[in-house]
């Protein structure tokens, strides 16, 4: 598979040149990314997956007697907090929480970008006049100032942040679909179906979107690591998920008083799990773009 | 020219425009009480009437917002409920904070971001180019905030080289400005990166090698002359981006700037304030943004030309 890019079915050339060849290495790093960006995210998305079953303390009521210990602490794998709340059951739990919401977030932003972007991009017209305006106008806007107003205004429930972060996301894959289909319907299968007479809500629908649906997903794969940072900024100025529940930029955002007496475990441990994770989730995504890019050179 | 800067202008004034349009809608559609917070304790049904009198609240919307742009044109931006004076005032006063650490952090950022892009360019498939890629990913995979925090830890705290917070020294700027420049340099570099690979593979850089010009030469007067637009668009939209308040940064390093302004007055609900802060922070970007667009010609050649055409 990925040695698709290089192995022709015969060659004289020798696999040993072949394998040190620009197009192998640069297979070979997609591969390395993908890996690496798949082994952080799963050392974090697993066990916040599993934070219910694991055997964790409560996370939100706190032992008296055991606060404020340092990580490696018996029974505390990465120490407490000045309400005795296990830090790595909190990480875990508020992991549940942020990943909830970057997930539906872009659900919600690719399908809105998905549908709006096919229909600029097939339609034309005023229809593509009034979405390419829409997002120029969104553009304009200073975007985190926009949404810490929309949270600050209208409660930090999951409902709204969920909408605030889909809506601030929805312009990439909108941008990148539209171009997509720019391309794609002047293709002859699209020509063809339309001769066969298929509706256009139905070539839209079941033979464009099919063809550009990798490319765009993988966009859509890589907002989710934007959305884990932006609901964790919220989180940390105060416009998150409320306490005691624990979300990422949560548990930062109360730890930041406390590092000044030495409690530095606090900030650094749960801005380490929202690295690793986004860092995978970018790997991941980087990895499989640049994997799409050489499959479609070489076909084409 | 002059025809295509007044365009320019134009739509700058209707995206400020737009922009004060949305913030005011927004704030006013908002459940809450901006009164609560500016009357004395416990206030009567009286009291809170008063101060929503004083503010102007008690009138409908559609009159508060006419008002409102009717002062605007005046060049009148109202005053703050907190501060009981110009908000324009408390604004600008706050501003050079913000523009100070905007314009240090952008420059530092250029002076890494292009050397590190045009390394990896020229550097491409090598292992070199793969750590230095896969660093630029961490970096913008880390929350501001947090680099921030672990900035002062090590550096603050346990170091004790600069001191922990707000504005004491020049030095102070040190910090904050790392912070942004941590991850405004990941971004830039990977788009320096992108551009410079495109060009040094065009057929006119193949042409000037065989020429026998310099590899030096074939990279920065041939490919990065032509990177040249991108990458200076891109700073300037960094840079008007950060004009809008590197909000989290000068809250972790409680720097006096207009995003640490912005989050008090949000608190208070100080709507008067907040529209001066969008709006100023909002004209200043859409002005840089201008000012980047007039560099175009001067960076490339052909567009003179085709003014020249029009």
């Amino acid at each position: 598979m990925s040695d698709l890019a290089v192995t022709p079915a015969r060659t004289a050339v020798p696999r040993k040149v072949l394998r040190r060849s620009a197009a192998a290495r640069k297979a070979r790093y997609a591969t390395i990314k993908m890996w690496v960006g798949a082994v952080c995210t799963g050392i974090v998305v697993v066990p916040v997956a599993l934070a219910r079953v694991l055997p964790l303390p409560d996370p939100v009521h706190g032992v008296l007697r055991e606060t404020s210990l340092p990580p490696l602490s018996p029974g505390h794998l990465l120490g407490t907090d000045p309400n005795g709340r296990d830090l790595l059951s909190r990480i875990l739990h508020g992991g549940q929480t942020s990943l909830l919401i970057g997930l539906l977030a872009i659900l919600l932003s690719g399908l809105i970008g998905i549908v709006a972007g096919a229909a600029a991009g097939y339609f034309g017209g005023w229809v593509d006049t009034v979405i390419s305006r829409l997002l120029e106008a969104q553009m304009s806007l200073p975007l985190l100032l926009m949404l810490l107003l929309v949270v600050a205004l209208f409660g930090p429930s999951i409902l709204v942040i969920t909408l605030v972060i889909a809506v601030a996301q929805w312009p990439e894959p909108a941008r990148l679909t539209r171009a997509l289909v720019l391309v794609e319907r002047e293709k002859p299968y699209v020509a063809a179906a339309r001769v066969l007479g298929l509706g256009r809500l139905r070539v839209i629908a079941r033979h464009i979107i099919p063809n550009i649906l990798s490319q765009t997903l993988v966009v859509v794969l890589l907002l989710l690591a934007q959305a884990v940072l932006l609901e964790s900024a919220l989180s940390f100025l105060g416009a998150g998920v409320q306490r005691p529940y624990p979300t990422w930029g949560g548990i930062i955002s109360d730890g930041r008083e406390l590092f000044v007496t030495g409690a530095w475990w606090l900030v650094t441990i749960p801005g380490v799990a929202i690295a690793l994770l986004v860092l995978g989730v970018n790997l991941l995504g980087d990895g499989l773009r640049d994997r799409a890019r050489r499959a479609k050179a070489v076909t084409s | 020219m002059p025809r295509y800067l007044l365009k320019r202008l134009l739509q700058t004034v209707l995206t400020a425009w737009f922009t004060v349009t949305v913030v005011f809608v927004l704030l006013r559609m908002a459940p809450g009480d901006p009164a609560v917070n500016y009357a004395p304790p416990n206030p009567s049904s009286e009291q809170l009437a008063a101060v929503r009198h004083e503010f102007g609240l008690d009138q409908p919307v559609l009159g508060q917002y006419l008002t409102y742009l009717q002062h605007l044109v005046r060049g009148d931006i109202g005053e703050s409920f907190q501060f009981r004076q110009s908000a324009l005032q408390v604004v600008l006063d706050r501003l050079p904070y913000t523009v100070t650490l905007a314009v240090a952090a952008i420059v530092v950022t250029a002076l890494l971001a292009i050397p590190l892009g045009v390394w990896m360019a020229r550097r491409g498939n090598t292992a070199g180019e793969l750590g230095a890629n896969i660093a630029t990913i961490a970096g913008q995979s880390m929350p501001d905030f947090w680099i921030g925090f672990v900035l002062l830890i090590v550096f603050a705290v346990n170091l004790r080289w600069f001191s922990p917070s707000g504005f004491t020294s020049m030095s102070s700027i040190v910090l904050p400005c790392l912070t942004i420049v941590i991850l405004q340099v990941a971004l830039i570099s990977r788009l320096v990166r992108r551009e410079m690979v495109t060009n040094l593979n065009a057929p006119y850089v193949t042409i000037a090698r065989s020429r026998g010009i310099s590899e030096r030469r074939l990279t920065w007067r041939y490919a990065f002359a032509n990177s040249a637009i991108p990458v200076v668009t891109a700073l300037g939209t960094r840079f008007a981006a950060m004009l809008n308040g590197v909000v989290i940064v000068e809250v972790v390093f409680k720097w006096p700037g207009v995003g640490e302004l912005v989050v008090d007055a949000l608190e208070r609900r100080d709507f008067p304030l907040i529209q001066a802060t969008v709006l100023v922070t909002v004209v200043l970007a859409l002005l840089v943004q201008l000012m980047v667009d007039m560099l175009y010609p001067l960076m490339d050649p052909r567009v003179r030309l085709q003014e020249a055409r029009r």
